[in-house]
């Protein structure tokens, strides 16, 4: 429990209203999008600037009091919950666009920045930021570089990673530092920034940071395909890229998912394919039209019984709510659902998929397979209920061996997700210890008190 | 705890749907003030399960935290996982209206004021003598009911009506060609009609006589209930809906023009039943409700080009407002805008953000009224942004908040109700 005394400094600092330590309150910042991982933390702090957070983490610090940042809470790691209690960091009223400059092609933001938000005020300009996580509703800034987060447009574009020129950090002691840039080449040392992006919160504190931008695509298609066997819709994905074409988004659905959505809202999917894979091209309308054309050519060549192009954005947009409800469909299903998030080279996709069709048979549980199928990343979901131990235990196992078959194949237990609370047994079983001991000694250098975001990753 | 839980265990499905997502965060007119959890539909569904689990009271707070919600089903309209986050909330309120019973003045208010028609009507007539100085006279209204109080922190209020609507019309009115009807049809005033706004209920009346639809007006209708039950009293609410349902016996469809009092009479099906009879009740009656702009568009089928602009809208901008409780609660969007848009005479301009909550959500601006200007604030800033002349809606609740603050914001725009503008 937190010093009584401390709550008056913290008062002092954010003021009164930006302190929160009812009941009612802290239970709100126990959880994140998942659903298994709960800890109240002792306080709720909104800080509105640097200067704030520094005095906070100084006393944290010299307290030894926990602090676990939060932007949105829509990560589904378990990051976001302050799993040894201690103080909450919530950024969301730290949260203004400082400036979008559009002969840099550049954004700077303070963390709180909802992504929506500022692609909304983005597209005013003509510009936009491509990392997609598809929490971008109630994602923030500070939390999708925290978890190197990525979507569908991974594909084309790469992740939060390679549009991060430079970040404003609070280090858990209270110094404030600043690394990488506003340019776009920087060899200055150490690449200090890409420690902090995908550090999770274990590092400091993003207070600040200076975004690369891309200008907005004028045109863009939908194409849906469809495939008597989800191994084929696989197969496709590296088919269109060697034969030239590099979509911004290829989108996996199978069977058991389209159905699902086709009771929740029915939009003419075809209810007896195995698979559906939805690309979208973007880019100048001429080159827009060629990449459609040659995607299409591509999937009937390679086994699609069936290829549409959306006629107009209104069916583009009825695909693409398919897809993003794709998730909702799954958790509505089932009491429990392991909602994984291997990667794979995008080669071994149709292997990873066979490998999850061998294990829902072998284990007698449902496994469902969507995903960003484009850069390998996909998240077969076993639908379980964790208050039927058998069931349940099958289902573990299931899950053990998805995981174990993704390495093998040569990727990586998370994509996109992180690590957090929810893969640290797989994470400690596959991660090289000597890699462990290089990030633990990181963590010990930048955090010698062990305050920031505790419990995590490791 | 030595609650049943009862009224809690009626939604607790519909908290369980919850995935924890997080989206609603982008869509509450509350949070996007607030930024905290406990704004939020994933916040108060959390709650509300850790109420069902027994880990958590109906603590002041608690009340607090399930009352601050404008209930204007954005987050239900955009939520992945379709949770009825209106459900869990007015059950919630339900349940500790039924724990803790109604704080005083709602008690006041609800129990003895707006379930006794005759007693309602007096207070409002009791307010209409202090209308001219309720912005500083708030001390002389503290015993007024709800909404009246609201109206006494500053606002710029509509005036009261020297006579009300029940006393100027007939309960039987014949088609005016003197035909043989087409239909009968019940008409719901609404208190704002009936109190504020009787022109409205008047011109409904003849715009309905006039083709041909005798309409009755039962002395005996009630509030519709939406302020009452959506604060979680349910036993009144029940008894209003008995009322109401009662009062409209052999008519083909009840009609009114307050978007609140179309989607509240339709819903007592969703909330309020306690058994199957009522279930059925309620259900039937629902059916025969229409809101005044479907009723025109979808069921008279009125050849809408033949629609007369009154002439002092000739050669204005109208711009529409979407009330929460006509395209979310009702799904009615295009049936205004098809009228709008067949008036000859009239321009029609789209605003920004024409689906955003006025920031009015009944009750909630009592206790809110700084949240509300600052909700409605982003809603002026939509009207603005068309340089329309007037801004048109179907719902007197979000007519009073709009009036509120554009005459707050100094803005030139003046409020009407769809129906005002036709001949």
């Amino acid at each position: 429990m937190i010093k009584e005394s401390l709550i008056g400094e913290f008062e002092k600092i954010v003021g009164k209203e930006n302190v929160l330590t009812s009941k009612e309150s802290l239970k709100a910042y126990s959880y994140d999008g998942t659903s298994s991982w709960i800890h109240e933390p002792d306080v709720v702090l909104f800080p509105t600037s640097t200067a704030e957070i520094a005095a906070i983490m100084k006393i944290a610090n010299a307290e030894k009091v926990p602090v676990t940042p939060r932007g949105g809470g829509t990560n589904v790691s378990g990051g976001s919950v302050p799993i040894q209690g201690g103080i909450v960091l919530a950024l969301a009223k730290f949260n203004k666009i400082i400036r979008i400059d559009k002969e840099n092609m550049t954004a700077t933001v303070e963390p709180g920045v909802v992504l929506m938000d500022l692609n909304m005020a983005l597209a005013r300009e003509g510009l936009f930021f491509p990392p997609d996580p598809q929490s971008f509703l109630g994602a923030t800034l500070g939390g999708i570089i925290a978890e190197n987060a990525g979507g569908p447009a991974c594909v084309k574009y790469g992740v939060t990673k390679q549009y991060i020129l430079g970040l404003e950090v609070v280090l858990p002691t209270g110094d404030v530092i600043n690394v990488g840039g506003r340019t776009l080449k920087n060899v200055v040392g150490y690449d200090l920034t890409m420690l902090f992006v995908s550090s999770e919160g274990t590092l400091g504190v993003v207070t600040k940071a200076e975004l690369k931008l891309n200008p907005m695509p004028p045109a863009r298609k939908t194409i849906m395909a469809v495939y008597d066997d989800v191994a084929k819709a696989g197969e496709n994905v590296f088919r269109v890229l060697e034969n030239g074409v590099i979509p911004n988004k290829i989108e996996l659905l199978d069977n058991w998912v389209i159905n699902r959505i086709e009771e929740m809202m029915p939009m003419g999917l075809p209810k007896d394919a195995d698979a559906v894979l939805l690309f979208e091209t973007d880019g100048i309308p001429e080159a827009v039209e060629k990449e459609t054309e040659k995607i299409v050519e591509i999937a009937k060549k390679y086994g699609a019984t069936d290829v549409r192009v959306a006629k107009d954005q209104a069916e583009a947009d009825k695909y693409w709510l398919a897809r993003r409800a794709g998730f909702a469909a799954v958790f509505g299903k089932a009491p429990t659902v392991f909602a994984e998030d291997v990667t794979v080279p995008r080669g071994r996709i149709p292997d990873l998929i066979r490998k999850c069709k061998e294990l829902a048979k072998k284990y007698a549980v449902e496994i469902v397979v969507l995903g960003h199928a484009g850069d390998g990343n996909l998240h077969p979901s076993i639908l379980t209920d964790i208050k039927n131990k058998d069931h349940y235990d099958r289902a573990v196992k299931a899950m053990d061996e998805i995981i174990e078959g993704a390495v093998e194949l040569g990727g990586v237990i998370s994509g996109e997700h992180g690590i957090g609370l929810e893969k640290q047994k797989f994470f400690r079983k596959i991660e090289n210890p000597k890699v462990i001991d290089i990030m633990k000694g990181i963590k010990a250098l930048v955090d010698p008190n062990n305050i920031m975001n505790p419990g995590k990753i490791w | 705890m030595s609650s049943d839980l009862k009224e809690l265990k009626k939604i607790e499905k519909d908290a369980d749907q919850c995935m924890k997502c997080g989206f609603c965060s982008f869509f509450c007119p509350v949070y996007q003030e607030e930024h905290t959890e406990t704004s939020v539909a994933r916040g108060k569904n959390f709650l509300v399960k850790e109420i069902l689990k027994g880990n958590q009271e109906f603590t002041p707070e608690m009340g607090e935290i399930i009352g601050k919600c404008l209930l204007c089903k954005r987050c239900v309209a955009n939520c992945p996982s379709k949770t009825q986050i209106d459900r869990v909330v007015v059950g919630a309120r339900a349940q500790m209206v039924k724990d803790k019973g109604l704080g005083f003045i709602k008690d006041f208010a609800f129990r003895k004021v707006m379930s006794n028609r005759k007693a309602f009507g007096r207070y409002v007539k009791l307010a209409s003598k202090f209308q001219w100085i309720f912005p500083k006279g708030e001390g002389n209204i503290r015993h007024l009911p709800d909404f009246l109080k609201a109206l006494g922190q500053g606002r710029h209020i509509p005036a009261i009506a020297k006579t009300f609507l029940r006393d100027q019309v007939e309960e039987v009115n014949k088609p005016q060609d003197g035909k043989e009807p087409k239909m009968r049809v019940g008409y719901f005033m609404g208190c704002a009609t009936d109190f504020i706004y009787p022109e409205l209920g008047k011109k409904i009346i003849d715009f309905l006589t006039k083709r041909g639809i005798e309409v009755v007006v039962p002395k005996e209708q009630n509030c519709c209930g939406a302020a009452i039950y959506f604060s979680g009293d349910f036993e009144t609410g029940r008894k209003l809906a008995k009322d109401n349902i009662d009062a409209f016996k052999d008519v083909d469809y009840i009609v009114t023009a307050c978007g609140t009092c179309s989607s509240t009479l339709k819903d007592y099906k969703v909330y309020l039943p306690d058994n199957e009879d009522q279930q059925k009740a309620y259900e039937e009656f629902g059916k025969k409700i229409k809101d005044a702009t479907e009723f025109v568009v979808d069921v008279m089928k009125v050849n809408l080009d033949e629609l007369k602009l009154k002439k002092e809208f000739e050669g204005k901008t109208a711009t529409w407002h979407d009330p929460c409780h006509l395209i979310r609660y009702q799904n009615i969007k295009e049936q205004p805008r098809a009228i709008l848009r067949a008036l000859k005479g009239l321009k029609f301009a789209e605003m920004p953000n024409a689906d955003l909550c006025c920031g009015m959500g009944g009750s909630f601006s009592v206790y809110h009224y700084d949240l509300t200007k600052k909700i409605a604030d982003k809603k002026m800033a939509g009207i603005k942004a068309t340089n329309a002349d007037i801004v048109v809606t179907a719902c007197p609740g979000c007519m009073i908040n709009l009036i509120d603050n554009v005459a707050r914001s100094k803005m030139p725009q003046k409020v009407h109700h769809l129906l005002e503008l036709v001949e």
